[in-house]
């Protein structure tokens, strides 16, 4: 063995390996419904629990409190409130984002659940602040997630 | 039913590059140490070996298939968990306890530096279809969670700092660590921040490393270690997947873990029962929520608890005297097992300059990182009752 310690382990003998994984990922029949909407009709549904009382969004086909079945299908609306939020400044790699991207989970009223989205067209934001979606011109929307652009303050 | 108990260790220590080792070398050498110190022979005295590992980090599928021969275990009888250490020992644990199995192999390592993309990895653990598609570093996660524990518990920035300043000290006192150092709470909190409230410092740094014990049954245990620490309960809980339905500010996951492992320790009132512990702080806030999910205080007072020092080395109940993943290095799955390897080592008397005087009960817990919410509690002793 050498006595100069290796310090990059890129001088070590190695060999590079890449994981190819490509999937595609069903949605299923609650997903189907949840995203046509999105997509179609600009609507943020979720499914609701009889036994619960609760509202699950993002939809589901069971109660992951009672394990019914649910078939209840409701919308609840494009209003929310921030229940937390973050500020990232820094991108996956590490490096410093140009500008930081404000991420939150906007719980809905009557709703257990809520959404995990980016928060736009300001700068401040706080716990309990109402938000509203904002959503992509209908002809821009891929039945995806990102078919909402990001929340904003409500006006 | 048979009592279990850790008779023998190998570690590796922790550091932040191990360029001269494959991560079998890593294991063999390991391995070693744990069978010399419990005095057996791996090709002979082991009933069931368990590996720790997740596929993901590992840069293989069946990752399972390349790790018998590393530990002596070709043509024996082995199994892998994918998950942390500490679900390896649950699993150990139970195998003991049917009277079935005598001698048990437990191992679980990080090759961190051998991922290149490993906060890609963390960012596939998030949910396809619902979070994935958003983008951006996964740790934002631990930024809203941080938040709104901050928020509903008045836990303060400085108190989260604190954590920081405390493990990382202890860290200079372990030779296994990899990040101990003296930092101020200053340097703390004029770290950036890179996901608010959480700042750089706050955030635990991987390492390499690898952990293997051995467990044996009551039988044969006190003839293998003249120092055999029992093992007196375990629990483990695992909250909902979707970030949108889950618990924010309490780590139910681990108030649920910690109860189950109670019960079997027969541990009313953990603070006043247990002497010290190691809990899963990758992050700075996660050692007082995690705490306050632990029982060891009311919920929102952990903070003050450190504030006031009570959990520093010479403190009242100490916790994270090994420096904790912010001293040590974040071992991904080997997270639980460095958790354990601490206890071992202050119920033995061989925690050196941090050893905490007359320890006699010891908490071990971990979490399974972002995003999931998976804890496991153990309750160990050097006392066999």
């Amino acid at each position: 063995m050498s006595i100069e310690k290796i310090t990059n382990p890129f001088d070590a003998r190695h060999w590079i390996g890449h994981m190819e994984a490509d999937y595609m990922y069903t949605l299923g029949v609650v997903g189907e419904r949840f995203f046509k909407e999105l997509k179609e009709n600009g609507r943020i549904m979720g499914t609701r629990c009889p036994n619960c009382s609760i509202v699950y969004v993002p939809p589901r086909m069971y109660c992951e409190r009672c394990f019914a079945k649910l078939e209840e299908w409701i919308d609840v609306g494009k209003k929310g409130t921030i229940h937390t939020f973050t500020i990232a400044t820094i991108e996956k790699d590490g490096k410093k984002l140009e500008k930081p991207v404000i991420y939150a989970l906007i719980k809905f009223e009557g709703a257990h659940g809520g959404m995990i989205h980016k928060i736009g067209e300001t700068d401040t934001v706080c716990i309990g602040m109402k938000v509203e979606a904002v959503l992509k011109s209908p002809e821009e929307r891929k039945a995806s997630i990102n078919d909402i652009a990001y929340f904003r303050p409500t006006k | 039913m048979s009592e279990v108990a850790i008779v023998g260790f190998g570690c590796s220590g922790f550091k932040p590059i191990t360029p001269e080792l494959s991560y079998k070398e890593l294991m063999f050498e390991t391995a070693v140490k744990a069978y010399e110190d419990a005095g057996i022979n791996p090709r002979k005295d082991v009933d069931v070996f368990i590996t720790c590992a997740e596929d993901y980090l590992e840069g293989f599928s069946i990752f399972d298939e390349f790790v018998p021969d590393q530990l002596g275990a070709v043509l024996r009888h082995l199994f892998t968990v994918s998950g942390d250490g500490m679900l390896g020992l649950a699993t150990a644990y139970m195998l003991i306890r049917t009277g079935h199995f005598d001698t048990i192999v437990l191992e679980a390592h990080s090759k961190a530096s051998d991922i290149l993309t490993y906060i890609d990895i963390v960012a596939f653990g998030l949910d396809p279809v619902y979070n994935r598609p958003l983008g951006g570093h996964p740790y934002y996660i631990a930024g809203m969670e941080m938040n709104r524990y901050l928020h509903d518990t008045c836990t303060t920035t400085e108190q989260c700092a604190q954590v920081v300043v405390k493990n990382k000290r202890n860290g200079i006192l372990n030779p296994y660590a990899a990040y101990g150092a003296n930092v101020t709470l200053d340097q703390v909190l004029c770290s950036e921040t890179c996901f608010y409230p959480l700042k750089k410092l706050e955030i635990s740094t991987p390492a390499d490393g690898c952990i293997v014990m051995v467990l044996a049954s009551e039988k044969i245990a006190e003839s293998l270690s003249d120092k055999p620490i029992w093992v007196k309960g375990v629990g483990w809980c695992t909250e909902t997947p979707s970030l949108e339905t889950r618990e924010w500010t309490k780590a139910v996951y681990t108030r649920m873990a910690a109860e189950m492992a109670y019960k079997q320790a027969k541990i009313n009132n953990p603070w006043m029962e247990i002497d010290f512990a190691e809990i899963h702080d990758q992050f700075a806030y996660k050692e007082l929520q995690h705490m306050e999910a632990l029982k060891l205080c009311d919920y929102g007072e952990a903070g003050k608890l450190l504030e006031d020092g009570l959990t520093n080395l010479n403190g009242e109940f100490p916790v994270n005297p090994s420096g904790g993943l912010l001293g040590m290095g974040y071992g991904l799955e080997a997270s639980g097992t460095q958790k354990l390897l601490e206890v071992v080592l202050q119920l033995r008397g061989e925690a050196g300059r941090r050893q905490i005087p007359n320890a006699e009960v010891g908490l071990a817990h971990t979490w399974r990182g972002i995003p999931t919410a998976t804890g496991v509690v153990a309750v160990l002793s050097n006392v066999k009752r």
